[in-house]
């Protein structure tokens, strides 16, 4: 799994470097910080506090969540010290930057998640526990300091499905996380794989959003496929990665074992939703294609599956709304990263209506994350 | 390359078996159909579909006693005859240009058989063309693990025998790239000779092969799409492109993922422009010019976001013949958001200009 670390010590290292920052794009100058700093303060909170923006539709004030949006806590380091694992704990500690990032960017609530998923090749099961341990606890003390502003959802150790579902259930019920945060596979293994129904049973239990972070495809690609120009590990890797995920969740039968799954893949969910024609007919078309789905393809894209907004354009946006269906669609900035996704994208967006850009920038998450406090109220 | 030849075997087997027949043959063997003409308004619309394999049974012969004797597909619809074109009468396909199905030649590293089986599958090509000349056109094979022969194969295959253009696949590759300059002899070629190329992925992008295995026929569903995305995104990113303006080259299956889902590509370059040094154009403008995708997105929502990411003048008809996805040319007649000169364009007027062909008859 060496592609993976790489993958994660790339991302962490871009987060904390100099390329993140002062990048030649335009909505980057409205960011607190220039989005990229993980760490430590970051240019935002050292010139000063941002103003928070308020974002309205119509005159109306909206409360802004976003879904997708990385971190780290402290606590990790401690546990894996001295093991194989000590160098993957940290990289993007939550400081008062992401409360300037948030701000300066117009964005109510965040959701955190810890991704990476490095935790789920540690095969001693105790240290498997007391890294996701650390890492909720640490998700949900920052949350308990910055009430307003954040929720966050549980880690799990997926390596075992049993455990991962008992994380599950302590972090939501004692914790106050609001769902679980997945890679696209586990060491390789598809989690269509029933060895994981034991975690795929509590999410459906619960009714909690399960949200899906690809690492590059690595379960796909074999090694220097990558190694091109347009980091394309990441162009190409990452939707590859939500799209074989969620493709196997829909034809090995996953969401009709567990109907009240919520999954919500990263990336506008890879290439799967704007490219749905071919998975919509492949069960009727090809011979071999062994369908265990009992509903037509398209009918979990419009319930079990949702997507982050992350195509990055209007007409992207546009089109991933056609497909999915306005309620399968949030709001994400992938933060601390630095793509170009402001909340000005859905808010002057040129084909959703008021009604739609709200579902979209809160609407449809309010429930689902069980928000009682919206920003407006 | 077992995927590979896992894959083209399954695909020679389900040509032969049940599904397929239900479309193309069950009919066919009864009386042939009347063959259908599209109208758009009062004009005849010429349908010509950039998206159709064929089989040459001879290339039997020229495998006989090598490891890839296994390899020829002597049966099945990929053969052309009268059930291929009462199955276009059937559609209102007007013309067809006929691309080899499969490139299990590309593993052979003798020059010389990989050069006899390429010529054996020209020549059968453009005998199947000389036998129904208003209904084909040629595609040149090319041994494309050897780039000056098929540079050599694609310059026959326009000059002797009269194709408009060449198939190629990458998948094969491996680590080699079609982006690596040894293969500019080949790109270089094309341009010259003007040659519309059709790229078809293999099915895997040698590949992870375990993780294609189960349900939902994955080594096609996402295996395809994601060598075609490959591929392109290599011509993008390594300058190929630029390098060669001249080019024109068609992905197959509404050219894979990048055209439905191109802000990523472009983005990443806005964010990071160390990682885009290689090419000179935002990626969109590609789409635009020297790109285009066949229309196999087999419902109306992708067919708009197509549109409006490529613009009407790059996506031609495609079927996919002899295989039976669901598409004839009402998925374009009927697109609500096209109008009748987009659907023109859509259904033979580009390649009509591209290749330089006798233009459509009003009525």
């Amino acid at each position: 799994m060496q592609n993976r670390r790489e993958f994660f010590k790339t991302v962490a290292g871009a987060a904390a470097g100099a390329y993140a920052v002062g990048r030649g794009i335009p909505v980057l100058a409205q960011r607190g910080g220039g989005g990229g700093a993980g760490r430590g303060g970051g240019a935002a909170a050292a010139a000063g506090p941002v103003k928070r923006k308020e974002i309205s539709i119509g005159g109306k004030r909206v409360t802004v969540i976003d879904v997708h949006s990385h971190c780290t806590v402290d606590g990790v380091a401690e546990v894996v010290k001295g093991t194989p694992f000590e160098r993957q704990a940290g990289g993007r500690a939550l400081g008062a930057d992401r409360i300037a990032l948030i701000d300066g960017e117009g964005i109510d609530i965040q959701v955190l998640t810890i991704n990476g998923y490095w935790w789920w090749e540690v095969q001693d099961r105790d240290l498997a526990n007391r890294i996701v341990r650390a890492q909720n606890e640490g998700l949900a003390k920052w949350v308990s300091d910055h009430k307003d502003r954040f929720v966050a959802l549980t880690s799990v150790s997926l390596q075992f499905p049993d455990l991962a579902a008992e994380q599950l259930d302590y972090g939501v019920k004692q914790l106050g996380l609001r769902g679980a945060t997945i890679g696209g596979h586990v060491n390789g293994q598809s989690l269509s794989d029933p060895k994981f129904d034991p975690f795929w049973a509590k999410a459906n239990e619960l009714g909690v959003i399960v949200f899906m972070h690809p690492g590059g495809a690595d379960n796909i690609i074999k090694e220097d496929a990558w190694k091109a120009r347009g980091d394309i590990g990441n162009i190409i890797g990452n939707p590859l990665e939500t799209t074989y995920f969620l493709t196997r969740l829909i034809f090995d039968g996953t969401f009709d074992k567990f109907p009240n799954l919520k999954v919500c893949g990263a990336h506008g969910g890879g290439y799967l939703p704007s490219y749905f024609q071919r998975t919509e007919v492949a069960c009727d078309v090809r011979g071999n294609a062994m369908c265990a789905n009992k509903k037509h393809p398209r009918e979990y894209l419009k319930t079990n599956i949702m997507a982050d907004t992350m195509v990055l354009t209007d007409e992207g946006l546009r089109h991933l709304v056609a497909e999915m269906g306005i309620s399968q669609v949030v709001y994400g900035t992938d933060n601390p990263l630095n793509w170009p996704v402001p909340v000005e994208m859905i808010v002057n967006h040129s084909t959703l209506t008021n009604a739609q850009k709200e579902q979209i920038l809160s609407g449809n998450l309010m429930k689902l994350l069980k928000i009682t406090s919206p920003a407006t109220a | 390359m077992r995927n590979r030849r896992d894959f083209v075997k399954a695909l020679a087997a389900a040509t032969a078996g049940g599904f397929v027949a239900q479309r193309g043959l069950a009919w066919a063997q009864g009386a042939a159909p009347k063959r259908r003409e599209v109208f758009i308004g009062r004009k005849r619309i010429k349908v010509i579909d950039s998206h159709a394999h064929l089989n040459i049974a001879a290339v039997a012969d020229v495998v006989k006693g090598t490891p890839f004797e296994r390899q020829a597909t002597t049966t099945g619809d990929g053969i052309i005859g009268p059930a291929r074109i009462a199955w276009m009468d059937r559609d209102g396909v007007d013309v067809a240009l006929l691309t080899q199905q499969g490139a299990f030649w590309y593993a052979v590293t003798d020059r010389g058989l990989a050069r006899d089986i390429v010529k054996v599958q020209n020549e059968g090509t453009a005998a199947v063309v000389a036998k129904y000349p208003d209904r084909f056109f040629g595609m040149a094979s090319m041994p494309l693990q050897f780039p000056d022969l098929a540079a050599e194969a694609l310059e026959d295959g326009i000059k002797r025998l009269g194709f408009k253009g060449g198939g190629i696949s990458a998948g094969w590759a491996g680590a080699k790239n079609l982006s690596d300059p040894e293969y500019d002899v080949f790109w270089s070629k094309a341009q010259e000779l003007g040659a519309f190329l059709f790229m078809h992925p293999g099915g895997t992008n040698g590949n992870g092969d375990p993780h294609f295995a189960g349900k939902g026929a994955l080594g096609n569903t996402i295996g395809n799409p994601l060598e075609t995305t490959i591929f392109l995104s290599h011509l993008i990113y390594e300058g190929t492109l630029d390098k060669f303006p001249g080019l024109k080259i068609c992905g197959a299956h509404a050219g894979g993922y990048l055209p439905s889902y191109m802000g990523r590509t472009d983005a990443q370059c806005r964010r990071q422009d160390d990682v885009c040094t290689g090419k000179k154009r935002p990626v969109d403008d590609y789409f635009k010019t020297q790109l285009m995708a066949d229309c196999m997105v087999f419902r109306e929502d992708g067919l708009r976001h197509m549109v409006a990411e490529m613009g009407t003048g790059q996506i031609v008809y495609g079927t996919d013949m002899p295989f039976g996805w669901p598409i004839t040319p009402d998925f374009i007649l009927n697109a609500s958001f096209l109008n009748n000169a987009q659907k023109e364009q859509i259904l033979g007027g580009n390649l009509i200009k591209l290749l330089k062909l006798a233009p459509n008859t009003t009525a």
